[in-house]
């Protein structure tokens, strides 16, 4: 079920998407912010002359904070707490990724196995424990700073989550007795089916109910908007992290994101089908390596040719002949029509050999591991998009939607569900 | 003295529900975000270095110029009007006698420093022979040391109108 390559290309996704994906994380938060409100965001950093739609501007900003002098206030009495805390922020939002499964598809000596980085069947429950975990780093850091402001940042925070905890615990469970598994694997496994004939077993679709406070609750547990009363500016400055600079403040910084983009996977997996495309599960793709490498061959081309024609159109300033942008633009050109051409050749080959079972099932895992990431990243987008959609709850409000609307709610599904259950015999 | 009854909203079950007025939001940051991304070009943001602002009118207080008479020669009569009406003291003027019978008096040094410089116009104001003006539509000012910002009375009259009136339209 497990095996040793799994957990190694789990590694290598799971530092990618959580690690690697800050930067992208948030370049893309600041170009939706920007797009989103009719402005044009970071787009001036560049290295010789490459300003790669702005995604420069985050290295730059991160190598900044890097190198930023470490201040520490003088009145901080237990300086191994006030570090301890954003390490603890940002490793619990980075393990959180650990049970998140990639792909049931990779063939080894063993058989068919998982690519997980944990070779944990306690999927659901790594995430809820370690979730909880990470409000310790917040009230710890609130605590240390010896700041008023960061007191109350990390109270609320803290109460947020504890609130919107139970409704999520409640919401698992009715996922739980749905999937009849803890593993998340399992469920995904599941999701790979039909409902009704025709519509794909997601949870979303089975349980709509469920994903919705899910999808709220976990808004919530990231102290994301609207539910980011915890830094709320306008009243207690930063939050918890007010007394907080340079690569520890970075810490908190990237810790968001990670979280977002944890919650995400853990979103994607337990509503919107995991790995899976719509229709298509594990066996599917196994059994038919070459329609699936020839359908990739096809939906290569107006993807990047897509990609080229977007760029061409908008690296441009209107009215203006800029030398610098019609330099990147032709060179991205280039690149980006040499790994079309070498892609697609790549891909005939392949279609021409004999498809041997192992080269089938490292097709089918890329697959899957490209849907699962490019899932987690269009939830990603939902995070952003609702952040710069909607503002910020007030105190009372949060805790009145936590416990008098989505608790019962949650409670209800949880019975609704067990009764159909049993009513269905399942 | 009537009563004006106003209409209370978020009532009824579609608005407590509150996932259609999320939805609908949604839709509408959303519209913003597809018409920015489709055509980056039409996002009104002005690319400040690569694209020179457009809308600088003659009115723009920009940096300051000296005028001249239809002879060519200074229109400014050294009458102190300007530095006694700066409230920032950034005028600097040494009045000399005018020797070529147009004028009876000229300034012999005239400097105004920008560093000091508000750009309130109140020396345009005061100016009774319209020889200093401020419309040469320049915002942006560079120099490497503080004495850079000092503009001389040579500068001040070799700096152009931007905005196509050239002389002083005194007398």
């Amino acid at each position: 079920m497990f095996s040793v390559s799994g957990v190694l290309i789990a590694l290598v996704i799971t530092s990618l998407l959580s690690l690697g994906s800050v930067p992208i994380l948030v370049w893309m938060e600041r170009r939706v912010a920007a797009f989103i409100q009719d402005r044009l965001g970071p787009n001036r950093s560049h290295i010789f002359g490459f300003r790669i739609g702005g995604l420069v501007q985050s290295f730059a900003d991160m190598l900044k904070l890097v190198v930023k002098e470490e201040f520490y206030p003088k009145h901080i009495k237990f300086k191994f707490y006030y570090l301890l805390a954003p390490a603890i922020v940002f490793g619990a939002s980075y393990l959180t990724f650990a049970v998140i499964p990639y792909s049931n598809t990779l063939l080894t000596d063993k058989g068919l196995s998982v690519v997980q980085l944990l070779p944990t069947e306690l999927g659901v429950l790594w995430f809820v424990g370690l979730a909880g975990l990470s409000i310790y780093g917040i009230i710890l850091a609130g605590w240390s700073s010896h700041n008023k402001y960061g007191i109350l940042g990390s109270l609320r925070a803290t109460a947020q989550v504890i609130s919107y905890e139970v409704s999520m615990g409640l919401v698992i469970v009715s996922m739980l007795l749905t999937y009849g598994t803890i593993y998340l694997n399992g469920m995904v496994d599941v999701q790979g089916g039909l409902v009704f004939g025709f519509l794909p077993a997601w949870g979303i679709i089975i349980q709509p109910l469920a994903g919705i406070i899910f999808i709220i609750t976990a808004f919530a547990e990231t102290n994301r908007a609207p539910f980011d009363v915890a830094e709320g500016e306008s009243e207690i400055v930063a939050g918890y992290h007010t007394e907080y600079s340079a690569m520890k403040f970075a810490l908190f910084f990237m810790g968001e994101y990670v979280a977002m983009a944890a919650s995400s996977a853990l979103i994607v997996t337990m509503f919107f089908g995991g790995y899976h495309l719509p229709w298509l599960d594990s066996a599917a793709l196994l059994d038919n390596p070459k329609i699936l490498l020839g359908s990739i061959g096809v939906i290569l081309v107006p993807l990047l040719g897509g990609m080229i024609y977007w760029m061409r159109k908008n690296n441009r300033i209107k009215g203006i002949n800029e030398p610098q942008h019609a330099r990147e633009t032709k060179v991205l050109t280039i690149i980006l029509a040499i790994t079309l051409v070498v892609s697609e050749l790549g891909i005939l080959s392949l279609l021409n050999a004999d498809m041997s079972p192992q080269v089938a099932s490292y097709i089918a895992t890329t697959t899957q591991v490209l849907t699962i990431v490019a899932k987690i990243f269009m939830m990603n987008f939902v995070f952003i998009w609702v952040r710069w959609t909607l503002p910020r709850f007030r105190y009372d409000q949060i805790q009145s939607l936590g416990w008098n609307i989505l608790l019962p709610l949650a409670i209800a599904n949880v019975i609704i569900t067990a009764i159909v259950i049993v009513m269905l015999g399942v | 003295m009537g009563i004006k009854t106003v209409e209370r909203y978020g009532g009824t079950l579609k608005e407590k529900l509150y996932l259609p007025a999320i939805a609908a939001g949604m839709m509408t940051t959303f519209k913003h975000f597809a018409k920015n991304i489709s055509d980056t070009t039409q996002v009104p943001t002005t690319q400040y270095p690569l694209e020179q602002p457009s809308d600088i009118t003659d009115r723009y207080r920009g940096q300051h110029r000296l005028t001249k008479r239809e002879d060519d020669s200074i229109a400014c009569v050294a009458c102190f009007m300007c530095a006694t009406a700066c409230p920032a003291d950034c005028i600097f003027i040494e009045a000399t006698e005018r020797k070529d019978g147009v004028d009876e008096k000229m300034p012999k040094k005239f400097s105004i420093d920008l560093l000091e410089c508000i750009y309130c116009g109140y020396c345009v104001e005061a100016c009774p022979c319209d020889a200093i003006r401020m419309d040469t539509g320049i915002f942006s000012i560079i120099g490497n040391n503080r004495e850079d910002f000092v503009i001389t009375k040579e500068k001040l009259l070799a700096t152009p109108g931007a905005f196509g009136k050239e002389n002083s339209r005194a007398r």
